[in-house]
């Protein structure tokens, strides 16, 4: 009993310690990464002096996110005069909490085996052992839409609420736009499903694992290529990032839903929006790119094609699954800023017509062909 | 102390669960707002999803959340958001029903408790009760054997009524020239 609680505490720990540090760190990519493609210094202003010497830590403007954060807590908390106060105070928390809980499903590692790992904890933890995860739970990828659907009425309510029409306008468009991106979100997922035939996160890693015509590693993004292209897209206009960022479109409505909100409570959506951008890069790596594992790897060791086996420690496998993880999610969020500082801006007509009119005919094309090669597979083993 | 609080952490958090959800239904009737309205539906939504998360159907509470927040509440916000907030509709707490639509909650109050009165006699006896583990791949298996008839009929049930929503857009569009 005790022994689990200690288990999970550790792993919420670990999941709120590593979105909290993609969130501070992908604020600093965004900028050094958009340097970088536009062939500027960049990021370099922020640093730390040693005190008593004249030693400056610049480290490659690595603080400009401390800095960032603490002007966030420090600036004025202006409030404006509106109809719904409860409304305007509820809804940054409302666009966030969602986006953290989304990651409890999400599996971070392979198996936990407390005794085998550290001996000296061998007679209190026995033989238990722990997914890493938070919480498996069967309907894993339900609950990913579930909660991705709560930060939609953050959105509205954040712009109804600040009694200002740009606030408003802006939260009109994000609601439409987030509505319609959602659907295709669910469709192209759908083709993965029928293929894995679960919606268990943990199942989906582990079938991922597997060898197909000989030598590919068996991911999502070589079953499905077609709706791993489209679940990226969809999945960036989601979260609002250029091109699809039309709700808070700053030639057009200054900051959209969030004009009237400062300090630490717009610090809040923003903090969401690089969350979210991490917590895409965790669901398309656990989906489309074999998850926590090396390719041709599972909780044992690798098996290579041609039946080549390679054990290894447990330990070394912990760590290098976990490793893993954090460098595919990072790869993944890295991709995602590259589309941002590459693409211009649709306009807003296009991108709701780019939702209906293409890419949901794509995403039900793809599953139908899903479906009926899925069958045909079935009819062919049968 | 704590291996106790563990052991009965489920139940603790079912009556924390069920006061929240009765506690934001009632806020649901009586204010007066549209958005707060909305805002306590959502939370009622939310709670009934974690009683049955903590019931084991893990996919129900998902369902619950994805649908009628997800879906329906994103909808109805999207509606309210578009409504004048100074209606002077807002500023009456009650309507003229209030007598009529009291009386009505304590005739289904009743009802209800009538039944469960009943239902609970039948499980004191062994009368039906859940048997095992009810997972999503059950709940998938009864769904598209047994139930897909009455699936697609709500489906054709919701085509009717888009088609009629349109039509009556159309009407008043016309009256007005």
């Amino acid at each position: 009993m005790i022994q689990d609680l200690v288990v999970y505490a550790v792993f919420i720990g670990y999941a709120i310690g590593v979105l909290m540090t993609f969130g501070l760190v992908l604020t600093w990519v965004e900028r050094k990464q958009a340097a970088i493609m536009s062939d500027r210094i960049g990021a370099n202003r922020a640093y730390l002096r040693i005190p008593f010497t004249d030693v400056r830590l610049v480290w490659w403007g690595l603080f400009h996110g401390i800095a960032d954060g603490l002007k966030m807590i420090l600036k004025e908390d202006f409030k404006p005069r509106t109809y719904d106060w409860y409304a305007y105070a509820v809804a940054p928390w409302v666009a966030f909490t969602p986006v953290l809980l989304v990651f409890a499903v999400i599996p971070f590692g392979g198996t936990l085996a407390p005794a085998k790992l550290v001996p000296a904890l061998a007679d209190w933890f026995g033989d238990r052992t722990y997914p890493m995860q938070i919480a498996r739970l069967d309907a894993g990828l339900l609950i990913v839409f579930a909660f991705g659907g709560m930060t939609i009425i953050g959105a509205m309510l954040a712009g109804w609420s600040s009694s200002n029409k740009f606030s408003l306008l802006g939260a009109l468009r994000a609601g439409s736009q987030m509505i319609s991106y959602e659907l295709v979100l669910g469709l192209t997922v759908l083709g993965l499903i029928l293929i894995y035939g679960t919606v268990d996160l943990d199942d989906i890693v582990r079938q991922q694992s597997g060898i197909v015509l000989g030598f590919l590693p068996a991911w999502g993004v070589f079953l499905q290529p077609f709706a791993a292209t489209l679940f990226m897209a969809a999945a960036i206009a989601e979260n609002k990032r250029i091109p699809f960022d039309l709700p808070e479109a700053e030639s057009e409505l200054i900051a959209g839903y969030f004009t009237e909100y400062s300090a630490m409570k717009m610090g809040l959506f923003m903090f969401a929006e690089f969350i979210e951008i991490a917590i895409i890069g965790a669901l398309f790596t656990t989906l489309f790119l074999g998850g926590y594992n090396l390719p041709y790897m599972n909780d044992s060791g690798f098996v290579f094609p041609g039946g080549h086996v390679v054990a290894l420690p447990y330990a070394a496998v912990v760590v290098i699954q976990l490793v893993t993880f954090l460098v595919k999610v990072f790869l993944m969020c890295s991709f995602q800023i590259l589309v941002r500082w590459s693409l211009p801006r649709f306009r807003y007509d296009q991108v709701l017509r780019f939702a209906w009119k293409f890419m949901l005919p794509l995403a039900l094309a793809n599953l139908t062909v899903t479906a009926v090669a899925v069958w045909l597979l079935h009819a062919v083993h049968a | 102390m704590i291996e106790r609080l563990l052991a009965n952490l489920d139940t603790l958090l079912l009556y924390l669960f069920a006061a929240c959800a009765f506690v934001s239904a009632a806020l649901m009737i009586v204010l007066a707002q549209p958005m707060r309205v909305a805002l306590a539906l959502i939370s009622t939504m939310v709670f009934l999803g974690g009683i049955y998360g903590l019931l084991g159907v893990h996919f129900i509470a998902a369902f619950q959340v994805l649908i009628y927040v997800g879906a329906v509440m994103v909808f109805m916000v999207y509606a309210i958001m578009l409504l004048d907030v100074r209606d002077p509709a807002y500023q009456r707490r009650y309507s003229r029903y209030l007598v009529p639509g009291i009386l009505a909650g304590v005739a289904f109050f009743a009802a209800l408790a009538w039944g469960l009165a009943r239902e609970f006699a039948d499980v004191a006896e062994g009368g039906p009760a859940a048997g095992g583990a009810f997972g999503i791949q059950q709940f998938a298996a009864a769904f598209l054997n047994e139930y897909w008839l009455h699936f697609e009929l709500t489906s054709v049930l919701l085509v009717a009524a888009v088609v009629a929503a349109l039509a009556v857009i159309n009407v008043s569009r016309r009256d007005r020239g």
